[in-house]
């Protein structure tokens, strides 16, 4: 039971199943850990990240076709007629998803023409001259989009802007070193920046939350349309009410198919990371508590098989505090080793978790922390055991039976 | 009996009482012994006697009720335990009835576990194994496993790992008790040569033929030492013993 470590790797090399097994353990603990640690911190990330938008007076209404007679720009058209008079209504537009609902599109952005050089994704939302307004988002360069420009819902043959307005976030991504108005970005078409908007978060879908760009074009899809309404504070429910009723019935062959007000569609995406998250913690807590177990369990059944041994130690001149030293140098190892392994398992898997989920590159403090707390919890899961090796009399090394 | 000054064990009225929730067992009852420094003492007396009661205490592996011990001319009646085991560590050697080696270790680490303890630097431990295994003639077998040894051979590993400390004291359980008679010779032998070096040997035995070995005989029957004058009738030391440790 002395420090060093020679005689105890020689002693597990001779006897490794059960300490191999509680590495694999350890290992996988770790790996889990570590990545799902990643994971709630990015989730966290995201529940503490500003929408940017006003979510409190502003609402969805989703408007479909019930047959295909029902023509979709005339509908748009009649609608934002409707409720740009609407009283209570401070701004309205035709929108292409939903902001913060994972329900909308999202676009590649070239540098050079051709499609060549870099690509960057972002999430891209269409609307008219009010969509900045409706969302509650500042203009922070350039300008907005011109009436002229808005290009109508044409079924079939959508024509491709030439003008988009970005985000900051997209801004700074797509032209880090200067300014990005005026620049021109390929996506099939040249497209010029013309404005560039403060960050919000669009439909959220799993590109870089603030990296969004807007086109000039009232959209319609799937036979319907979204329309995006802001009112004046405190007016939301009822201009829901009003507006959900008269276009209900405005439409022969269109339906109100669903309302959601952007406070609902923000907490259930808060509720959704939060769900994930505490989902995550609970697994791995009762993964490390099952790791712990399995410590525990190895070094009581070592302190348990080792009885006459500890004994002989102490009447050799061990003192009670080298056998609780052997016992946690001995957990020790097995949880190097098991660290060891876990840290190339956690690499592995935070890797593909990357590359197939888009999550960000796992932060290697997180594995050091992982480590560190693995090995703190492992050794207080094996200080108890170890604790009653070191109660063990020397007067059991005399002992025949 | 009278005490002399050079005592490398000196008892005086030890009791140790072994208490359960129904019964109190008696096992020494205010036992005086001394042994002197470079002594070979047998102790022996019949199963239950106290044999290995005194043996534990001797070795400070567990402590009395009442009494005083001193071992090479220091008060250890009321040590701390780190204390005891410094002292277990530094001046006393085991050598056990059942080996009691560490099957995991090899030959060299087992008789390196003390000296581990004693914190002695690398070349220093290698130097006092190597001697010790040369002294009983295993200096070849240091990277066997104790499974690959005989019984014979294994205590002779266990002699080399209490001798390997230099202890003043040798305390020896029973040390033939797993052995047929011509290893438990070679032991015996061994530990006459170990003692002709100088080094206090006890040896707790129960066997008449391995006590008359001994310089010297002292009987234990119900926790308490016989009167030698009461004695006759036990085995006697060996003439030739006697005369060397004279």
């Amino acid at each position: 039971m002395s420090l060093n470590i020679r005689p105890l790797l020689s002693a597990l090399k001779r006897n490794p199943t059960g300490a191999l097994l509680v590495a694999l353990q350890v290992a996988i603990t770790l790996a889990v850990l570590v990545n799902a640690a990643w994971i709630v911190h990015q989730r966290i990330e995201k529940i503490e990240q500003p929408a940017g938008i006003n979510t409190r007076d502003t609402f969805v209404l989703v408007v479909s076709g019930s047959s295909n007679k029902f023509d979709i720009a005339a509908a748009e058209s009649e609608d934002l007629s409707y409720l740009r008079g609407l009283a209570g209504v401070a701004a309205a537009t035709v929108t292409n998803g939903i902001p913060l609902t994972g329900n909308g599109g999202d676009t590649g952005l070239y540098l050079h023409p051709g499609e060549r050089g870099r690509l960057v994704e972002a999430a891209d939302m269409s609307f008219d001259q009010q969509g900045l307004k409706t969302l509650g988002v500042s203009l922070l360069a350039g300008r907005n989009f011109r009436p002229d420009e808005i290009e109508p819902y044409t079924p079939g043959k959508q024509a491709p802007a030439a003008e988009v307005i970005v985000t900051q976030a997209l801004a700074r991504t797509l032209f880090p070193q200067g300014s990005a108005l005026g620049k021109t970005v390929y996506g099939g078409t040249p497209k010029t920046i013309i404005g560039i908007v403060s960050n919000f978060m669009g439909p959220q879908l799993g590109t870089p939350p603030y990296d969004t760009v807007i086109y000039p074009t009232l959209p319609g899809q799937y036979g319907g349309y979204y329309l995006l309404v802001r009112t004046q504070p405190g007016k939301r429910d009822a201009v829901l009410h009003e507006a959900k009723h008269h276009i209900g019935a405005a439409h022969r062959y269109g339906v109100v198919q669903y309302t959601q007000t952007l406070a609902s569609a923000k907490r259930q995406m808060h509720s959704a990371n939060r769900n994930v998250a505490i989902l995550l913690v609970i697994v791995t807590a009762l993964m490390v508590a099952v790791c712990c177990l399995g410590i525990f369990g190895l070094t009581t059944f070592n302190v348990g098989s080792r009885t006459r041994q500890i004994g002989t130690h102490r009447a050799l001149g061990a003192r009670q505090r080298d056998v609780v030293t052997h016992f946690l140098v001995e957990g020790a190892l097995v949880l190097a080793g098991g660290a060891l392994l876990g840290s190339i398992l956690a690499l592995l898997i935070g890797n593909w978790l990357t590359a197939h989920y888009a999550l960000p590159r796992l932060n290697l403090a997180y594995l050091l922390a992982g480590i560190l707390a693995l090995t703190g919890v492992g050794e207080l899961a094996a200080w108890q055991p170890a604790r009653r090796a070191a109660l063990i009399p020397p007067s059991v090394a005399t002992r025949t039976v | 009996m009278t005490l002399s000054e050079a005592a490398m064990l000196r008892m005086q009225d030890i009791s140790k009482i072994y208490r359960t929730d129904l019964i109190e067992t008696h096992a020494l009852r205010e036992l005086s012994l001394e042994v002197r420094a470079g002594e070979f003492v047998a102790v022996s007396g019949p199963s239950g006697s106290g044999k290995t009661t005194f043996l534990n205490i001797a070795g400070l592996l567990e402590t009395f009720d009442t009494g005083t011990y001193e071992l090479d001319g220091r008060d250890v009646s009321r040590l701390s335990d780190d204390a005891r085991s410094r002292i277990r560590n530094e001046k006393i050697g085991f050598i056990f009835q059942g080996f009691n080696l560490i099957p995991d270790l090899d030959i060299f680490d087992n008789v390196d576990v003390p000296l581990r303890y004693r914190r002695m630097k690398a070349p220093e431990r290698r130097k006092r194994i190597e001697s010790s295994l040369e002294l009983v003639g295993l200096a070849a077998r240091m990277k066997h496993l104790p499974s690959q040894l005989s019984g014979g051979q294994q205590q002779r590993v266990a002699i080399a790992r209490a001798i390997a400390g230099d202890p003043a004291l040798i305390l020896a359980d029973e040390p033939t008790g797993n052995l047929d008679s011509l290893m438990a010779r070679q032991i015996m032998d061994l530990l006459e040569k170990i003692n002709a070096m100088g080094t206090t040997v006890v040896l707790v035995t129960h066997d008449p033929e391995l006590a008359r070995r001994a310089e010297r005989n002292i009987h234990i029957v119900d926790g308490v030492v016989l009167d030698p004058a009461s004695q006759s009738h036990l085995p006697q030391p060996a003439p030739q013993v006697s005369g060397a440790a004279d």
